[in-house]
Formats: structure tokens, C-alpha cells, sequence
């Protein structure tokens, strides 16, 4: 779906920001991309859409060369949902929020009325399709900006530090909605800091550090790998760290664990 | 006599019909780390608002009951005169830095004061040293990273001398690395120099070890409060929109299945370590 | 490239004489610069105040700073050059290109080396309010991190499809309110939220301030502040009492 061949990126004020990144994403996975602000995870994913081109390298989107296309042509299949809502929403309803993103795609009315129907069911937004954006609490904003991007139906959904600032119940909910897109065969790619988070929903972590991806398999692995971890600057899982700490003493305690579930299950096996 | 007493307090923000928080009371010590946690929305950021005087000298609204700080009463005295006993720090840390170098930073808040400047200076000597702050004394906002803006953000607060810290989810908008640095300072402030703390904090686990007392909000109220161990003897409280601590989680996973002679919650790592070394082993 | 050109006024921290001088006296030298290329209508005297600004970007190591916004001006310059020349002569066109260069000059010279927070201070000490002169040094403060907003907000919007060079002009104009009002709100936010921050700092909490840094009026300060000062009488008594030295009328020949 999304193929990245040998990138380079360098910001005109100097800094190099991607270092020969080559990534293969695809149809149907759940990706999450870690590492330290500032390793290269927001250049990467600005080259899916268009908004940065590489300077060496390639990066291809459903076999478009993302050079020879227009960030409007990519963004139908690569939807990018920004960090903080406030940088996107402006209309005076949230009907109209959802209609701009509509009207740029030049989709007939009833097709663009369905699909407003259908983003706003599956975010619980209906509600509130006549109040302003504006008058909507932190997380209803981010469902908001979340749907004027899912509305245009992108092949690739990916999202910037989703979980940021958001409580236990509101990332389990997105994850779930995130686990249905992906089940119904969109691809979702998903930055984030959020350690736990990423063990706890993702097959697929690939990590990144000085603009160079240094691991990328399942969390099982790249997770519980303490060298890479630290190269990453990230934090194991905690679950991850007691089962570390007990294999110390008890050296047949699986190390390769993520989930507070696991660590459950291997305590169990042991007591029996 | 408690540094933080609050009787009663009920607050309505101008313009929304709800209260914020509603009759809310309680007592904080001297010396405590205090850890507010409950889903976003529960009125957290409210209540910290209460204990400098933000509420109800800067937002306008509806206040009944009252806040005692140090024994002064919030409603009687300014934002400035409260600011010198409790120091806010708030989410992002672009906001909190308002001058172009961190020298002047931390100066900015005794200037405003009217300190004789030698006093001043002392002051931002001590805070450089104690915040290690030395080789970016002269960097101006831009040039600092997100844990470094946050580290001075506290650090000039810190020059106003205060006896409590309040910080408002200090950390959201850090990686994991700066997060974990920001929070050793912060139980440092409280373990080595005796600083109350409240903090809100969405993943506590680095500091649970320091934690005096959770207060654990909804919907505008106390919903439990007490000492880690005592609050999570009761559960992990996912339906109050909390990420307990994955030891505390195993614990109660632990407990359903029988397997709990074990009264005591492991809050931090170490503790699930040695509680899980004492079942299997 | 407008961006490039405005690097020319941007604070350099640097150790030179001229950043170490009070900013009043920095403020005094570069209003003299103005006031006497305004008085001044001939090539030779405009180029001696070229020189002697010239001398003082050049001590205090800013020149690659200052010919970015010279560069950014060219454009100017050669409308200036070409209207002048048409209207009046070559040599009144020299002299007037002349004199841009040294307000150009005088501006960088102020900004390239006063550090925005002793700016204000320097208003305060001619009796400019202090919320008025913060206010001001908040702009500035705030100017990198606006950008910085502007820029995300385009890409945010861009990725939703929006396409900023589609459309005619008034289609033009229409695509920028997308990015207008997300970055008024989260301005107006932003302020919100500084403001909470300045209160729990204090600020105006007392009506006499007082300041890490005291401005300290030295030896050089009062050396420069008195010779550029002379500058503006001499060449006000020259160019209005006395007339001017015969070498300072030499023009052009065409």
C-alpha cells in the first residue's frame, strides 16, 4: 500500500530529518510509529500524503510515485488527522467541518450526504451536527477532526499522536474504532509515545531513532528488546519490566512480555 | 495544621449551567505529594485552578465555600500574594515562558514582585543550580526543547520561593524521555526539599512510589481519597476513565482468581516483583 | 523570501561593543542615522553616514545578517534607481538609493543587536508603561511561534484537501479562511492560557518593578549617544545654516 525506498529528507534550516528510511506498509495492517520527538516520525509520515516530497529516495502510495501527484490526489487515499484539532476546525457547525473536507473530494450530494451520515454515526457525533465545533469538549474535537479525515474514505488512515492528553477510556475507544477500520480493510498507521498503548492494540511497531528506523516486527519483540529501547529513548512497557525484573531470580519467567494479561497467565502457569 | 484546606467548594464557571466541581472538601499537609487523577472533564483542572486564587480572581464564576492556603483565604487575597506559597505549572510549556532568555525567565517573577535586584539575583542563582540549568542560562524559548521548556516553566516558578507546586499534566506533551526526567524533578522538589506537591497526571507510574495521597475525581467530586495502597485495595476504577498501574491491575487480576492471602497492593514495580517471587517462589 | 529578509532585524546574540552598549544609547545611534539621511540630499554626505553605520554593523559582526536584508530590498532599489533617474537625475537616484541603505542600515543596527527583552526596557526607561513595552517584547516573542502554527495549519487543511492556488482571485481569497480561523482561535487561546500563566507569576502585582539587569548608562554610552547626536547637529547646521562644503554638492556628470 504505502512503499518508502531509501528517503531522505533534510529541513532547509539544515537539520536531517529522515536518513535512508525504507518502510513497506500493507493493505489491511496496524502500524504504530515510535520514538523521541524530534527521531523523524512526523517528517515520515508527512511524505505519505504528499506534504513533503523526498529529496533521494521514493515514496510510493498504491503505486503512485508521490512526485508525480498533488497532495489533494494523495490525500484521498492517505488521510493524515493532526495532533491538535484546534489546527483544523473552523466551520461554524460541525455538519459544515465535515462537508468542507466532503466538497473537496467533487463527490456528488447524495454520495456526500451518506457518507456525512455515516462519519458522523460511527464517531457518536450526531448529536451534535448543528452545534459549533468550537463549543465541543477536547476529545469530542478530536473525534470531530478524525472524522472530516475519515469522511473522504482514505485507503490509509494515519494519525499523529492520537492518545495525547486523552484518559484510559478514551484511547481504549479509539482503539477499538481504529481495530474496526482496520478490520473492514484500512490501513491505519498511528504515531504515538504511549508505550502501553502501543503494546496493548498493535501487531506491527516499528521504531525510530536520528531519522533512521532501527526496529520494526511486533511489539513481543522490538518492545522487550532493552538495547533498541534505549537507542529509542523509550520507556519499556511495565508489565515488561516486572516480568525482567522476576526472570532475574526466576530464570524460566518468560521474558517476552507486554501486557499486564500475559504477565497474569505466566504467574498463573507458574503458581499451578 | 493543614498547608491546603478546603471547605465546601462548589464552583460554576460564567456562562455554563453545571458546577465544575461540587462540594469539595479537603485537607492537605505540609510535605505531601499529592496525585489527582479521573477522566479528562471530571474537574481536575478546576480545582487546581481553586488553589491559587486563578479561581475566582482570573475566571469569573459562582464560588460557595472556601479555600484556606497557609491560612490565607483565597477569596480575600490576590492571585500575586497566593502565587508566593503556591506555584502553578500548567500543560504547555510555549505559554509559561514569556521572555527571551531563561535567565530572564526566572527572573520574571520576583521582578514583578518589586525584589531588590540582588535578592533577585540570588534567587536565580539558587534556582539555576538546584534545576541544573547552567548551560542553557542564556537560550531563548525557540532553542530549548520541550522537556528543557517545561524544567525552566517550573524552575521559574520555583523563584517565587513557593511551598506547594501544583502542575497541571506537567508532562502531555513530552516523549517518554523528558516526561520521566520532568517527574524525577518534581518527587525530587518534594523528597529532598520538603515542597508540597498536587499533581495531575494521566501515567503516574514513575512517582507512585512518592505518592502520599490520591484523590480520585468524577464528575466534579471526590470520589476516594487516601493513600495508594488504601485507594487501589478497592479496585483499578477503569470505569472512572483511570489507567491504574499495570502492578495494581495484576494485583486485582490476581485477587479474582483466589489467589490473594495478599492485602497489601503492589503500587510500584518492585513491590509486583516480590509479590509475584513470593507466589510462584 | 520575505522570511529572509525579516532574519536581517532578528536578534544575534553576540559580544561585541556595540551589543554591550545600554539600548538607549543603540536606540539614540540609530534614530541619529535616520534623522541625518533625511536632512542629507547629496551622494558624498549620505555615503560618510553610510560608512560610519557601516563601521558599527561591521564591530558588531552582523554584516552577513545585514546585506540578507539589503538583498531582500534589491527590488526597491532598482525602482528607486529607475523612477529617480526618469524624474530628476542619476545623481539624486544614487543619493536616494543611498539613503534606504542607511535606514535599512540603522534599523538592523538597533535589532540585529538589542535582545528584545532589553528593548522593552529601554521603553520603560523613557517612561512607556511596562504592560505596554511587555506587550510589545511578547509580540516578538511570540512571532517564531505563530509561524511555526501557520505552517502546520496549511499542511492540516491541505491534507483535507484543500487546495490553496485553485480558483480565482476572490476563490483565492476564500481558500484562506481555512487557515485564518484556526489560527486567530488558537491565538486567542494561546493568550488565554499565557495570561493564566503571567497571573500565577505575578505579574503587575506591584506598581514599581524592579529588574534582574539595571540599565547602566556607562563611559561608551555616553562617548556614542554624544557623537551621533553631534552627527544630527552638524548635519543640520551644514545642510540649513551654513550651506555645504563644496565636496559634499560634487555629482555625477550626467
Amino acid at each position: 500500500m504505502i512503499e518508502v525506498v531509501d528517503v531522505w529528507y533534510r529541513y532547509p534550516e539544515g537539520s536531517v530529518a529522515l536518513r535512508g528510511v525504507s518502510l513497506q506498509i500493507e493493505r489491511g495492517e496496524f502500524i504504530a510509529i515510535m520514538g523521541e520527538n524530534g527521531a523523524g516520525k512526523t517528517t515520515l509520515i508527512k511524505h505519505f500524503n504528499g506534504l513533503l516530497k523526498p529529496q533521494r529516495g521514493e515514496v510510493f502510495v498504491d503505486g503512485i510515485n508521490t512526485k508525480e501527484s498533488s497532495i489533494a490526489e494523495l490525500s484521498k487515499k492517505v488521510g493524515v488527522v493532526f495532533q491538535n484539532p484546534d489546527h483544523q476546525l473552523f466551520s461554524s457547525t460541525v455538519e459544515e467541518e465535515i462537508m468542507f473536507s466532503l466538497n473537496n473530494l467533487n463527490i456528488d450530494a447524495d454520495e456526500a450526504r451518506r457518507r456525512m451520515e455515516w462519519v458522523l454515526k460511527l464517531l457518536d457525533l450526531e448529536r451534535y451536527r448543528k452545534r459549533s465545533p468550537f463549543s465541543l469538549s477536547g476529545g469530542e474535537k478530536k473525534r470531530l477532526a478524525l472524522a472530516t479525515i475519515l469522511c473522504m474514505k482514505p485507503k490509509v488512515l494515519v494519525l499523529d499522536e492520537p492518545t495525547m492528553g486523552q484518559d484510559f477510556e478514551q484511547k481504549m475507544k479509539l482503539a477499538e474504532l481504529l481495530q474496526n477500520l482496520v478490520r473492514k480493510g484500512t490501513t491505519v498507521v498511528v504515531v504515538t509515545h504511549d508505550v502501553e498503548f502501543a503494546a496493548m492494540y498493535f501487531p506491527r511497531v516499528v521504531l525510530m531513532a536520528r531519522g533512521r528506523i532501527i526496529a520494526d516486527g511486533v511489539p513481543e519483540d522490538v518492545l522487550t528488546n532493552d538495547e533498541i529501547l534505549r537507542r529509542a529513548s523509550l520507556i519499556p512497557p511495565q508489565a515488561t519490566k516486572i516480568a525482567w525484573e522476576v526472570s532475574r531470580e526466576l530464570e524460566d519467567f518468560p521474558r517476552k512480555i507486554i501486557r499486564v494479561k500475559e504477565l497474569y497467565e505466566a504467574v498463573i502457569s507458574l503458581v499451578r | 495544621m493543614a498547608i491546603i484546606e478546603i471547605r465546601n467548594l462548589t464552583f460554576t464557571y460564567a456562562g455554563s449551567d453545571e458546577p465544575a466541581i461540587r462540594d469539595i472538601s479537603l485537607n492537605i499537609e505540609e510535605g505531601e505529594f499529592v496525585l489527582i487523577m479521573g477522566r479528562s472533564g471530571c474537574g481536575k483542572t478546576t480545582l487546581c485552578r481553586c488553589l491559587n486564587g486563578l479561581i475566582p480572581h482570573f475566571y469569573r464564576g459562582e464560588m460557595k465555600g472556601d479555600v484556606i492556603i497557609n491560612g490565607l483565604n483565597t477569596r480575600k487575597h490576590t492571585v500575586a500574594e497566593i502565587a508566593q506559597i503556591v506555584g502553578m505549572v500548567f500543560q504547555e510549556p510555549e505559554n509559561q515562558l514569556v521572555t527571551m532568555s531563561v535567565e530572564k525567565e526566572l527572573a520574571f517573577g520576583p521582578e514583578n514582585l518589586g525584589i531588590p535586584p540582588d535578592e533577585i539575583r540570588e534567587r536565580v542563582e539558587r534556582v539555576i543550580k538546584l534545576m541544573n540549568l547552567e548551560n542553557i542560562r542564556d537560550r531563548a524559548p525557540y532553542e530549548l526543547s520541550g522537556g528543557e521548556q517545561q524544567k525552566v516553566a517550573i524552575a521559574s516558578v520555583l523563584t517565587l520561593e513557593p511551598k506547594i507546586l501544583v502542575l497541571d499534566e506537567p508532562t502531555s506533551s513530552l516523549d517518554p524521555a523528558s516526561a520521566t526526567k520532568i517527574l524525577e524533578i518534581i518527587a525530587n522538589l518534594n523528597r529532598l526539599y520538603g515542597i508540597t506537591v498536587v499533581l495531575i497526571e494521566h501515567r503516574p507510574e514513575l512517582v507512585m512510589r512518592y505518592v502520599t495521597k490520591i484523590i480520585i475525581m468524577d464528575k466534579g467530586r471526590i470520589i476516594m481519597e487516601g493513600n495508594p495502597r488504601e485507594v487501589f485495595s478497592h479496585g483499578t476504577f477503569e470505569e472512572l476513565g483511570i489507567e491504574a498501574p499495570v502492578p495494581v491491575r495484576l494485583f486485582h487480576m490476581l485477587r479474582k482468581r483466589g489467589l490473594g492471602k495478599m492485602n497489601i497492593v503492589p503500587i510500584t514495580e518492585d513491590e509486583a516483583t516480590r509479590l509475584i517471587l513470593g507466589l510462584v517462589g | 523570501m520575505a522570511i529572509e529578509m525579516f532574519r536581517g532585524f532578528e536578534f544575534k546574540r553576540r559580544d561585541t561593543l556595540i551589543h554591550r552598549l545600554d539600548p538607549r544609547t543603540k536606540l539614540i545611534m540609530s534614530l541619529s542615522i535616520l534623522v541625518s539621511s533625511l536632512i542629507f540630499d547629496k551622494i558624498i554626505p549620505l555615503l560618510l553616514v553610510f560608512l560610519i553605520s557601516f563601521a558599527l554593523i561591521s564591530i558588531s559582526k552582523s554584516v552577513t545578517e545585514w546585506y540578507k536584508s539589503i538583498k531582500g530590498l534589491s527590488v526597491l532599489f532598482l525602482i528607486i534607481l529607475i523612477v529617480n533617474s526618469f524624474a530628476y537625475s542619476l545623481s539624486f537616484a544614487i543619493a536616494m538609493c543611498i539613503r534606504l541603505v542607511n535606514f535599512v542600515t540603522a534599523f538592523s543596527l538597533f535589532f540585529l543587536t538589542t535582545h528584545p527583552d532589553d528593548l522593552a526596557h529601554a521603553l520603560i526607561s523613557l517612561r512607556i508603561p511596562f504592560e505596554i513595552a511587555f506587550a510589545f517584547s511578547m509580540a516578538t516573542r511570540y512571532v517564531p511561534t505563530l509561524a511555526r502554527e501557520a505552517q502546520i495549519i496549511a499542511e492540516a487543511q491541505m491534507s483535507r484537501g484543500l487546495e490553496l492556488q485553485k480558483g480565482g482571485f476572490l476563490q483565492r481569497v476564500r481558500n484562506l479562511i481555512p487557515l485564518i480561523v484556526p489560527l486567530v482561535i488558537c491565538s486567542i487561546k494561546r493568550a488565554l492560557s499565557v495570561a493564566e500563566s503571567l497571573e500565577s507569576r505575578c505579574f503587575g502585582a506591584v506598581k514599581k518593578r524592579t529588574y534582574l539587569h539595571e540599565l547602566k548608562f556607562g563611559l561608551w554610552d555616553f562617548l556614542m549617544s554624544f557623537a551621533f547626536l553631534g552627527l544630527v547637529i552638524w548635519s543640520a547646521v551644514t545642510t540649513f545654516l551654513v550651506g555645504y562644503p563644496r565636496v559634499f554638492t560634487l555629482e555625477l556628470p550626467i
